[in-house]
């Protein structure tokens, strides 16, 4: 390999007139001494000229693998493996998706195709909200939810034309679709890149920072179908293969539903922490290194998706204890 | 052949260069190989003469095909152009923010892709005559007459051919993206490479579809084989060359498996035709060159540099040839040991 490095890749999603565009012109035009490059949607609003700028179609193909959920975006395959060839190195990718898309095909590129796999990494989904609108958003449009629950930043933007209270109830709202994401709260988009681009969040040294609260919620679902999270705290040590068999078949049976999947886990007889991160049915795993001494051992699992509480995932994951 | 090269003599008799953009095509037009590079320039390779610069694109060269007189290169500058052999650039079209994914040419029809569409320029008129398709475009190819064009794209392959004044289009169909396309030398048969690890054939006759899959990587380059004729591919840990000959061609036959690699992935490959081999280039910078047959003897022309074999390109006197990697170095020596030494004058 030639480079070494990957060329970090974020996903920048969220509803027209969030402010995507004022993010992307800001990345494209601030004095920040790093070269990005930028692929639009056609869809998407007016107003960006750069070299570094590419036009894409969202082109999902299904992977002709015999996995029902496996779709990729073709175009991306095609634009990041031509921006590869160029002579000069990137310092990070920007893709733009539409509203209306979900980002599961993104992420799953990055998963799927080795040589994209080989000369980038997806690096963090970043949603950008309307703090206004989104509230309105979330109860019409299943995307919003999807958006909210598949993100690692939420970027809530136009606060400054929200009052304290009503921005409370949207944090609390996001906060119930997706633990694990960052709230960064701004105006005008207005918050340092460096919290936007270069977050590593799909690394699974992050998962390990990155402290949900691991809360026994109580949820209450006005809908079977709307998306959530569930989060599971295991005292005992898990059994590696009693874990490895059910996550597998859950995976496989339940990946369509499953956006996001984190997780810290303790085996029995292991010395070192086992960490895992999943996007539907793609997962990455592996052991990274020895329990941090004086913290307490355990297991910590968080499903984001639609329905997940009523997938016996609890009675599952307590299953897998090894005594 | 075998003794007449080995990898002391070629490396030993080459000429290197180190141009720092990444190869990224190559094609040859008689004694000249033609190279593109990452950062839109084109060079041009004679025996006794420096490489020539044509700063041709702004950005990436991402695609190239040649006739007998011109160069046709695409670029992510969204730009089509065309190359003669003196070295006078004509742009054919431009397509702005939109990149220009894939060319073919022919000595009468040359043809671009852009996104979705497919511009084709044939016959005596300046105007291209455009071919809409349902997704991005893979890969491009004319037949061997210069007559029919396919086009590859997610879920097959649209093959057009001019009837009158118009294109009438006939539709291969295979699930999946497919990429580039060739056509068997006999035109006979249809085959593609697929996002999958896989590549795909119809014979055009009764559309019957040859899967060829089983690949542990993604197959990168193909090119026509001697006069069985053999179609050879990389994306393996050799190169694997599927037989054409016979009345049904590879169907249910296993493809010979030549210049193993010893574990490291093939990434290019290009035909001898004349002796019935292949040139094998692979991810770690080896260049291997084996004859199709069972013996499994193959000979190291290049040891490995770390750096992917992203080009290997032969005169068509077979006199001289080139290898281009990701990093941007090629090598240029005479093929043959005891052939002239490549001196500057």
């Amino acid at each position: 390999m030639l480079n070494s490095t990957q060329v970090p890749v974020t996903v920048l999603t969220g509803f027209l007139g969030a402010g995507k565009t004022t993010l992307l012109n800001r990345i494209l035009t601030e004095r920040h001494g790093k070269k990005y490059a930028v692929i639009v949607n056609e869809f998407g609003e007016e107003g960006i000229d750069n070299d570094l700028v590419v036009d894409a179609d969202e082109e999902v193909f299904e992977m002709n693998n015999g996995c029902i959920c496996c779709t990729v975006r073709g175009d991306l395959i095609r634009i990041l493996s031509g921006l590869m060839k160029r002579a000069d190195q990137l310092d990070a990718i920007i893709v733009e998706t539409t509203g209306l898309a979900d980002p599961a095909p993104v992420a799953q590129t990055f998963f799927v195709d080795q040589d994209v796999a080989d000369r980038t990494k997806l690096d963090a989904i970043v949603t950008v909200a309307d703090a206004v609108h989104l509230e309105g958003q979330l109860g019409e449009h299943h995307e919003a939810e999807e958006q909210v629950a598949f993100a690692d930043v939420v970027l809530l933007n136009k606060t400054d034309l929200i009052e304290g209270h009503s921005l409370g109830l949207i944090e609390n709202r996001i906060r119930k679709i997706n633990p694990y994401a960052k709230i960064i709260k701004t105006a005008h988009c207005a918050a340092p890149l460096d919290e936007i681009v270069g977050l590593n969040a799909f690394s699974l040294e992050r998962v390990l920072e990155v402290e949900p609260d691991f809360l026994e919620s109580d949820h209450d679902h006005d809908h079977d179908d709307d998306i959530t999270s569930v989060s599971y705290v295991s005292d005992t040590p898990l059994d590696l293969d009693k874990f490895q068999t059910w996550f597998g078949e859950i995976l496989q049976t339940k990946g369509q539903d499953i956006l996001r999947s984190k997780g810290i886990l303790d085996f029995d007889g292991q010395d070192d922490r086992y960490v895992f991160q999943g996007v539907h049915m793609l997962m990455d795993g592996s052991p990274m290194g020895p329990w941090p001494a004086g913290k307490k051992r355990n297991s910590r699992v968080v499903f984001i998706g639609r329905g997940v509480e009523n997938m016996g995932l609890k009675e599952g994951f307590e299953s897998c204890r090894a005594f | 052949m075998s003794g007449t090269i080995n990898k002391t003599e070629l490396e030993r008799r080459a000429i290197n260069y180190d141009f720092a953009a990444p190869v990224t095509s190559t094609a040859s037009i008689a004694e000249t190989i033609v190279v593109g590079f990452g950062d839109g320039s084109v060079r041009f390779f004679q025996a006794g003469h420096e490489p020539r610069l044509i700063q041709a694109h702004e950005g990436v060269v991402l695609c190239m095909a040649v006739n007998q007189s011109y160069i046709f290169t695409g670029g992510d500058d969204g730009k089509f152009l065309r190359i003669s052999l003196s070295g006078d650039v004509e742009e054919i079209a431009n397509f702005g923010s939109r990149w220009v994914d894939c060319v073919a040419a022919t000595s009468e029809a040359y043809a671009c892709s852009s996104d979705r569409a497919t511009h084709v320029w044939s016959g005596k008129g300046s105007k291209a005559s455009v071919l809409e398709h349902n997704s991005t475009v893979g890969g491009l190819s004319f037949d061997s007459k210069g007559k029919r064009l396919a086009v590859a794209h997610y879920g097959g392959v649209t093959v057009w051919e001019p009837n009158e004044r118009r294109w009438k289009s006939k539709k291969l169909i295979w699930k999946g993206f497919h990429s580039s396309v060739t056509f068997s030398p006999d035109d006979k048969y249809i085959i593609t490479i697929m996002q999958e690890n896989a590549l795909h054939g119809w014979r055009i006759r009764d559309k019957a579809d040859l899967a060829m899959a089983g690949y542990p990587a993604k197959i990168k380059s193909f090119d026509w084989v001697g006069e069985t004729p053999y179609l050879a591919t990389s994306g393996a840990d050799a190169a694997i060359c599927w037989p054409f000959d016979r009345k049904d061609g590879p169907l249910g036959r296993a493809p010979v498996c030549v210049a193993d690699g010893e574990k490291q992935l093939s990434t290019y490959v290009c035909s001898l035709s004349q002796e019935n081999a292949v040139f094998a280039g692979f991810k770690n910078g080896e260049v291997l060159l084996a004859e199709i047959d069972e013996s499994k003897d193959s000979i190291v022309l290049k040891n490995a540099t770390n750096r992917e074999i992203t080009a290997i390109s032969l005169t068509k006197s077979l006199s001289h040839i080139l290898i281009g990697d990701e990093g941007g170095h090629v090598l240029w020596a005479a093929l043959w040991a005891g052939a002239l030494n490549d001196q500057f004058i």
